[in-house]
């Protein structure tokens, strides 16, 4: 599993451009399920098993991952760059990314250090400061390899290291993805319905399309979510914490989740042995937020990773978060239906 | 040298981590590519790599080139109990780039291991505010371990650094950590290779100096040692970008710079100007009102004095693992020192 997580994370693909990610979840599922492409670029698949419930069941996770978008070329050559999602200014100067068709490498730049005068230098530069240096000779050069509205993505390792622990960009939602690829390949007790969406980082898009189109009973969302738990961080404000297991979610900025999904989670965990942890702050959001006011409504259950430094080219999680999350989702999904 | 030469040298000596007060391996890395021209050696008490070029006769003039070997990174002051490491700087890290970055941490205990981290970095809940740059002692790297897991493989006073291999951009553009100044270095080298076989009327020493990034220190042992005739430092200064100022600024790709200053020897920065106009090798003049930040203010007062002269190589985001070169400036810098030693006469 760790592999395919590997073969996700590195795969390029931020909101409005995930034709990679969902050119290989498409060989990845087929033949094993039926699927087809929706007008966004979202994938649907339904796979049968061995019962049909009276109740539809969807699980969902979003290909898409945050990243930057070519909107300007400067006569000398430079490109300037609009963030794609909710990215942190300071973890994008100095970083090198991967940019248009090309997949040229470039590096994120700003004013020179040593050219920066007292204030300005405890000042985090701000995305208009900011600009994409591809080693163009000026602008006629950069457009020979370059256009507009061209994608530009973190470049970046998946890196093993410490105890267990993993470091990548795109852990936010490839994570999700693989552990849906792992359901598809294996037997279902239940006929379900998976969504890989797109567009969740820019307001949830692909699953408020999908998810009118599945028109589920009952929704899983599979996440990741922040892990705030280093030094500088105690209490509630640690949110919830690497290692401790996969993270069930009661409220956060865009759901209210269903009580009875919540305390099914928690009593699947305490039977299986594996640790299970809830947000200890209402904070962030996913597509359950689209999902769960689709239609007429739907049930929702959000099942994240915690994952530390979310949204920039170093997400970090730990392998035993990944095992038991997928072990979790696992031994829950025969029982929505009774809840 | 071809182009792909330039490169793949520029690869070879910025791969090591030769973080200040330890360049070992850089300075080993180089000193394989200078071996086969003269001979080298190595002051580990220092950090100095020193070079002779064949043909060294005593009571010759010697004609000293610089360039420092360190570069900027962390020193590891306090380890967590929960496994985190904390870190000041070596040298003046550019601190709008400090969170969520891939790191190596260089552990020593025991038979020593190169361990893989991450820089914490501020979750949206907890940041107060997003244009404030985080301070190098704000900084919390992710070992992915316990505190005494850590303290297995890392000791107090151990270099962590932030790690990009060197890779091409369009032309002949390069970015990679550690260009300030490995590029010096391989300017130095490829000079060197180029005069291989020539008579020369002076002895050529090299010495690729440490400590430079905490105050050109590496280099005040080294001019001692060497007790040149005259030096030609090679550093990195800046090249353009969107928001730089024409004054403060030269166009990347527009050659060699050559510095003016009143801490430097005017003879030998003219010397350099006429014989880059005659022979035609793209330059500017880097012009500079006081001493220069460079291991040339160290050079230019050692014992009796020294006439120095700065060559400099134009550069983007110094001070950042993303700073970014152009290979033909570094192969023009290189040809003027060439040039320069081969019409040398005292």
């Amino acid at each position: 599993m760790m592999n395919e997580l590997e073969k996700l994370c590195l795969l390029d693909g931020i909101s409005g451009d995930e034709g990679q990610v969902r050119d290989y979840i498409i060989s990845r599922i087929k033949g094993k399920c039926e699927y087809h492409i929706d007008p966004l670029g979202s994938v649907i698949a339904f796979k049968k098993g061995r019962k049909t419930p009276d109740k539809k069941l969807l699980i969902s996770a979003h290909m898409d991952e945050v990243g930057f978008i070519v909107n300007y070329i400067t006569e000398d050559g430079f490109l300037k760059i609009t963030p794609v999602g909710g990215i942190d200014p300071r973890v994008v100067f100095g970083r090198r990314v991967r940019v248009g068709e090309e997949k040229l490498i470039g590096v994120i730049g700003a004013k020179a250090l040593h050219h920066l005068d007292g204030d300005e230098r405890s000042k985090a530069p701000d995305f208009p400061e900011m600009y994409l240096d591809i080693g163009a000779a000026d602008k006629a050069q950069a457009q020979e390899h370059i256009m507009l509205g061209d994608s530009a993505v973190f470049v970046s390792n998946f890196v093993r290291f410490g105890k267990g622990m993993v470091g990548c960009k795109a852990i936010d939602d490839r994570a999700g993805c693989a552990i849906m690829l792992d359901l598809i390949d294996s037997e279902l007790e239940y006929d379900t319905y998976f969504t890989f969406v797109v567009q969740e980082e820019i307001g949830l898009r692909g699953s408020t399309a999908a998810a009118y189109t599945v028109d589920p009973d009952i929704a899983i969302v599979l996440e990741a979510t922040t892990a705030a738990d280093i030094p500088s961080a105690s209490g509630e404000k640690k949110v919830c914490c690497v290692g401790k297991g996969p993270v069930v979610s009661f409220m956060d900025r865009s759901t209210i989740y269903d009580k009875g999904l919540y305390r099914l989670a928690f009593d699947t965990a305490e039977k299986l042995g594996i640790p299970c942890q809830t947000k200890t702050m209402v904070a962030g959001g996913n597509d359950a937020g689209a999902i769960h006011k689709s239609r007429g409504g739907v049930r929702a259950c959000g099942i994240s990773l915690p994952c530390r430094y979310l949204h920039s080219p170093s997400c970090v999680i730990s392998e035993s978060d990944f095992e038991n999350t997928v072990k979790l989702v696992k031994a829950m999904l025969p029982k929505v239906y009774e809840v | 040298m071809s182009k792909t030469d330039t490169f793949e040298l520029l690869k070879k000596l910025t791969a090591p981590m030769g973080v200040s007060g330890a360049e070992g391996s850089a300075a080993q890395a180089a000193a394989s590519e200078l071996d086969k021209f003269g001979s080298t050696e190595y002051d580990a008490a220092t950090g100095n790599l020193f070079f002779r070029r064949k043909g060294w006769q005593e009571g010759r003039p010697v004609v000293m080139l610089d360039a420092h070997i360190d570069e900027i990174g962390f020193i590891v002051n306090y380890i967590t109990d929960d496994g985190f490491l904390k870190v000041s700087s070596c040298g003046g890290i550019d601190r709008r780039m400090l969170l969520a970055q891939r790191v190596r941490i260089y552990g020593t205990k025991g038979e020593g291991r190169v361990l893989d981290g991450f820089t914490a970095s501020v979750p949206p809940h907890l940041a107060k505010d997003y244009s404030k740059a985080a301070q190098v002692e704000e900084v919390l790297i992710d070992t992915g371990m316990s505190g005494d897991e850590v303290r297995e493989y890392v000791c107090l006073g151990d270099r962590v650094l932030v790690e990009n291999e060197c890779t091409r951009l369009l032309g002949s553009r390069v970015t990679s950590k550690a260009l300030d100044d490995r590029a010096g270095c391989a300017a130095l080298i490829m000079a060197v290779a180029e005069l291989d076989g020539e008579e020369l009327g002076c002895n050529v020493a090299v010495t690729l100096t440490s400590q430079e990034e905490v105050g050109e220190r590496g280099a005040k042992i080294a001019a001692f040692i060497v007790e040149p005739d005259a030096a030609i430092e090679v550093d990195v200064s800046f090249a353009n970008t969107p928001d730089s100022d024409d004054e403060e600024c030269v166009k990347m790709g527009s050659g060699v710079m050559i510095g003016i200053s009143p801490s430097l020897s005017r003879k030998l920065s003219n010397d350099m100007r006429t014989l880059a106009q005659e022979l035609s090798i793209p330059y500017t003049m880097e012009v500079m009102g006081r001493t220069t930040g460079t291991n040339a203010d160290m050079i230019s007062i050692s014992k009796s004095g020294c006439p120095t002269v700065t060559l400099s190589i134009p550069e983007r985001f110094m001070h950042t693992p993303a700073e970014v070169i152009d290979t033909d400036d570094i192969e023009n810098t290189a040809k003027l020192i060439a040039e320069y030693l081969r019409r040398y006469t005292s």
